[in-house]
């Protein structure tokens, strides 16, 4: 049970969703936006978030879109995992979300929501973080569109009022080489220990890692720091290690030590499979 | 607090607001007895004993059970190999699907109502009148069919609270229902454990001496635990004949939620220490694992640590069932196969046995009436759980009566008004007790349907049989009454009537059960044994050391198997509970005790995916005593389990495991040699 009231709106366009918000905001409401709902209903179950409204983005068109346009693959913030890991539009995608929840969640969850919510893994984000996606974002007035890598910082750097509306991939990126391990503490069904994500492009091999770290990342450093001999992409295990971007993470699901052998163990198999070697 | 409403209390609550004054934690069973620990209760001496229980006061145990047999220092001359081994196992919790949740309500005439998802509505009823001084005629209890128990539903706790609350509001109806958090944390959960294993062999692989010491993490109450620590004492060596044993099995406060029962009842727990240190005693005498257990298995003729004589019909055959184990695993092709690809497969077994832990006065009782159109009522008072007693019943009636089952209706919810008492529904007991009674009850209908019909048949009660819902002449079928006749008595065509509704009574109660002696433990904890052997296989990634379990195997002896889709059925979802304990099940604490996994998002059980195949093979010697020769079989699934995961992946791994969740951190630890 959720101890508190709050209404509900569910606008069926980005215009109604913006005036919801704003007039919400002149009542002095606290307002949040709402797509799959897992996060929000859990947390307000055991009290720790409050609201007094929330605005459901799941009736607007344009938050619903899945599939492809011209050059781009359009993925509406509103497109549950399950949609996305039934479908072949862009495989590496398909198998993170597939990887991400259970069956009963999945069919819940969102991929916006997973992006802009509290949950550190966001494994679906890496495909997109990977492939140099667009964030489609109500900035509260019209519609703008922002790389992904630019707005991504540890969080989905959202401005108060804003949310997301699609995520947009070039066709380009969904045929490249592609891999993605996910590695748990025990059982298939948990929060990843890591997750690596990688597709190789350019000949040079790109990773983005869930898990290892506090939040999920891209790690850029690497992209430069690959040595391609005779068509083979030499990395380093211990470049890797150096460039990490915070401590590796140490909780229920694993001590630093062991996600940081579990890691090389992933990476040893990532890179194998798109002609990589780690050393 | 107490609301009209689920909405108001949990406001009111959150407007609660708490300042704890962190105390010295005490966090495991070790650290509970090392000199100079925080005590947990600080006047355990002042304590009101209610059962047999040995506190020491001053330390935080809070039942010392001792087992002293035979001549230590002769058995320790005898071995001439001896292993010793440690062992860490975690409190978890039950996760029954239903959480726990009560009504009471206290009538304007004092009545108290009680609503339960209960394993024990006449226990509750025994407590509440014990604990605030009401009669028994006054308080009625009643409980549905329940979404799951394994034990957890078999402690009276909420029931307590509510009536307290109910009595607040001047004896309105109080509702409480367990969140799965509170569920996990605020009600009972499963014991932890620590242990210490010493056995001692001759080189001919004869086990002369057994010294244990099992610490029981009872959390901060004894409750259950006490009882507990009683049952892993009774059976502390595990299935083997072992002349000279000493244990002592201590029931340890920690500051950790406090423990009740859970499917094994000590058991599991105390399996995995033995059978790992039996692998490695196989080990040390070079003597296949089987070979060694063979050897040692507790036969007819043999005494348990409590003493009691056994015979074919309590005990067993354990040797068979290691046999038809050891062919249904192919034992023979070794027990680490390489693969290749960094994988291994590889075999572990562990033997287990199991008696209930019974006071020696637990009874049950049935009655059976009859519907005009001939159909048997069972009234029972065992509760039903998932378990399918109620269908085994029906069974046993079916059989007893000759009548089709689909002739017999079996109560379902239970009310301690209208029910015949069942001592409570644990300890893989209820066919076995319950069963008996319903036996009982069935002779008495027949006896007074064949002195009714005899008079209408005009022949003696003794020439009558009864079947197919008719009494006829053993010699001449063809001359009968339908049962229906008489059932509600028997009207002569004039009008004239004999006879009356016909009752059917049946009990049971315990026998030649006696506790246990506080220096020796000599004693009789239970009817019977049901025993096993159970097998896992693995398949073990040396590089990242993952695994997968292939296939649990189970060859136990639960004498006359009377629903064979059902013992089938309760047995896997032990081993699968066996498993997922095992791999995965723990709570898991910080420095200050706190758990850091009170939900299921954190803490991690099987899912169906993850299952193995299943293979349930059944030996059927019969126990004297039982209905129609039938052993408890509830808990037993689970017992061997964990412990032959843990053999079967110390083998695989090549590493001397001992700590359960067998998670591959754990291994690749235990591996490296990194401390935990």
């Amino acid at each position: 049970m959720i101890g508190f009231d709050f209404d509900y709106y569910k606008p069926n366009s980005i215009e109604e969703a913006q005036k919801a918000y704003k007039d919400l905001k002149s009542q002095g409401k606290v307002a949040i936006y709402y797509s799959g709902g897992t996060e929000i209903i859990s947390k307000a179950r055991v009290n720790q978030i409050h609201f007094d409204a929330i605005i459901d983005i799941k009736g607007i068109p344009e938050c619903s879109i899945y599939g492809f346009k011209e050059d781009k693959l359009i993925i509406g913030a509103a497109t549950t995992l399950t949609q996305i890991s039934d479908s072949a539009f862009f495989p590496l995608l398909s198998q993170s979300c597939r990887n991400t929840a259970d069956h009963t969640a999945r069919d819940k969850i969102t991929i916006g929501g997973n992006i802009c919510g509290k949950i550190i893994y966001k494994e679906p984000l890496l495909p997109l973080l990977l492939s140099d996606g667009e964030a489609v974002i109500s900035d509260g007035e019209g519609v703008k569109s922002v790389p992904l890598t630019q707005i991504f910082d540890k969080e989905l750097q959202l401005e108060e009022g804003e949310f997301l509306i699609q995520i947009t991939i070039n066709k380009e990126y969904i045929f490249l080489p592609y891999i993605n391990i996910k590695k748990t503490k025990q059982g298939k069904v948990d929060y990843p220990l890591v997750t690596v994500a990688s597709i190789k492009k350019d000949n040079k091999i790109r990773i983005a890692f869930s898990g290892l770290c506090s939040y999920p990342f891209r790690l850029y450093e690497i992209e430069d720091n690959q040595n391609n001999i005779n068509n083979e992409i030499k990395i380093e295990f211990n470049n890797i290690m150096d460039f990490l971007p915070s401590p590796i993470m140490e909780d229920i699901l694993g001590t630093a030590e062991y996600r940081k052998f579990v890691t090389r163990n992933t990476l040893d198999e990532a890179l194998e499979k798109l002609g990589g070697v780690l050393c | 607090m107490i609301a009209e409403s689920e909405l108001e209390a949990s406001r009111a609550v959150e407007m609660i607001k708490v300042e704890y004054d962190p105390l010295p934690v005490i966090n495991s069973p070790g650290d509970a007895l090392k000199q100079g620990a925080a005590l947990v209760h600080e006047n355990l001496g002042n304590y009101r004993i209610m059962k047999a229980c040995t506190p020491v006061p001053g330390t935080n145990n809070a039942n010392h059970v001792k087992i002293r047999k035979g001549d230590m220092t002769k058995g320790w001359r005898k071995s001439e190999v001896i292993v010793e081994e440690d062992f860490f196992l975690p409190q978890s919790d039950h996760i029954a699907m239903e959480t726990r949740s009560v009504r009471a309500e206290i009538r304007p005439d004092g009545h108290i109502i009680i609503h339960s998802t209960s394993q024990g509505p006449y226990i509750i009823r025994k407590k509440l009148s014990r604990h605030f001084n009401i009669d028994t005629g006054k308080i009625t209890v009643h409980t549905p069919m329940v979404g799951g128990a394994f034990g957890g539903k078999a402690a009276v706790q909420l029931e307590m609270i509510a009536y307290l609350a109910s009595k607040a509001v001047d004896g309105k109806e109080v509702i409480i229902v367990n969140s799965r958090e509170e569920d996990m944390i605020s009600s009972p959960c499963r014991i932890g454990l620590e242990a210490k294993v010493k056995l001692g062999a001759s080189r001919d692989g004869k086990i002369r001496a057994a010294e244990i010491t099992y610490l029981v993490d009872t959390g901060a109450y004894s409750d259950m635990g006490a009882v507990i620590t009683k049952s892993i004492a009774s059976d502390c060596t595990g299935p083997y004949n072992i002349e000279n044993v000493w244990c002592d099995s201590m029931c340890v406060y920690t500051n950790h939620p406090y423990v009740t029962s859970f499917r094994g009842f000590g058991h599991l727990e105390y399996t995995i220490a033995i059978e790992r240190t039996m692998d490695k005693l196989a080990h040390a005498l070079g003597i296949d694992p089987i070979e060694l257990r063979l050897k040692n298995a507790i036969i007819p003729g043999d005494t348990t640590p409590t003493q009691v004589e056994l015979t074919r019909s309590n005990i067993g055959n354990l040797p068979e069932c290691i046999g038809r184990l050891k062919d249904v695993m192919n034992w023979e092709e070794g027990q680490r196969i390489d693969i290749g690809n960094n994988k291994v497969r590889a075999k572990g077994i562990a033997c287990f046995w199991k008696t209930s832990s019974t006071p020696p006065d637990a009874a049950s009782g049935a009655v059976i009436t009859f519907s005009p159109d001939g159909c048997a009522n069972l009234s029972i008072g065992a509760v039903e759980l998932g378990q399918g007693s109620k269908t085994t019943l029906a069974q046993i009636l079916a059989e007893k009566l000759r009548l089709d089952i689909s002739r017999i209706n079996v109560s379902i919810d239970v009310n301690t008004q209208d029910n015949l008492e069942h001592w409570k529904t644990v300890a893989s007991s209820t066919t076995y007790m319950v069963g008996n009674a319903v036996i009982a009850a069935a002779e008495d209908v027949i006896e007074q349907i064949k002195a009714i019909s005899s008079i209408v048949l005009r022949c003696e009660a003794k020439d009558i049989e009864i079947a197919d819902g008719k009494a006829f002449l053993k010699n001449n079928p063809k001359k009968y009454i339908d049962i229906t006749e008489v059932i509600h008595g028997y009207r002569y065509p004039n009008g004239n009537s004999i006879g009356g509704q016909i009752i059917g009574r049946g009990s049971f109660i315990m026998r030649h059960l006696s506790g246990m002696d506080k220096e020796t433990g000599k004693g009789t904890p239970g009817p019977l044994w049901t025993i096993g052997a159970q097998g896992i296989e693995v398949e073990f990634d040396t590089k990242e050391y993952t695994y997968e379990v292939v296939k649990a195997n189970s060859a136990i002896d639960a004498g006359k198997i009377i629903n064979p889709m059902a013992a089938k059925g309760v047995t896997m979802g032990g081993m699968a509970m066996g498993l997922s304990i095992a791999s995965s099940e723990a709570f898991i604490y910080n420095d200050m005790g706190v758990i850091l996994n009170p939900n299921l998002r954190t803490y991690k059980s099987i899912r169906f995916g993850e299952e193995p195949e299943y293979l349930v093979e059944f030996i059927e010697t019969p126990e004297g005593d039982g209905p129609y020769g039938a052993r408890g079989l509830g808990e037993h699934g689970l017992v061997g389990i964990p412990g032959a995961l843990l053999n079967s992946l110390s083998i695989a791994a090549q590493a001397d495991l001992n700590r359960l969740p067998l998670t591959p951190e754990t291994i690749w630890r235990t591996k490296t040699g990194e401390t935990i």
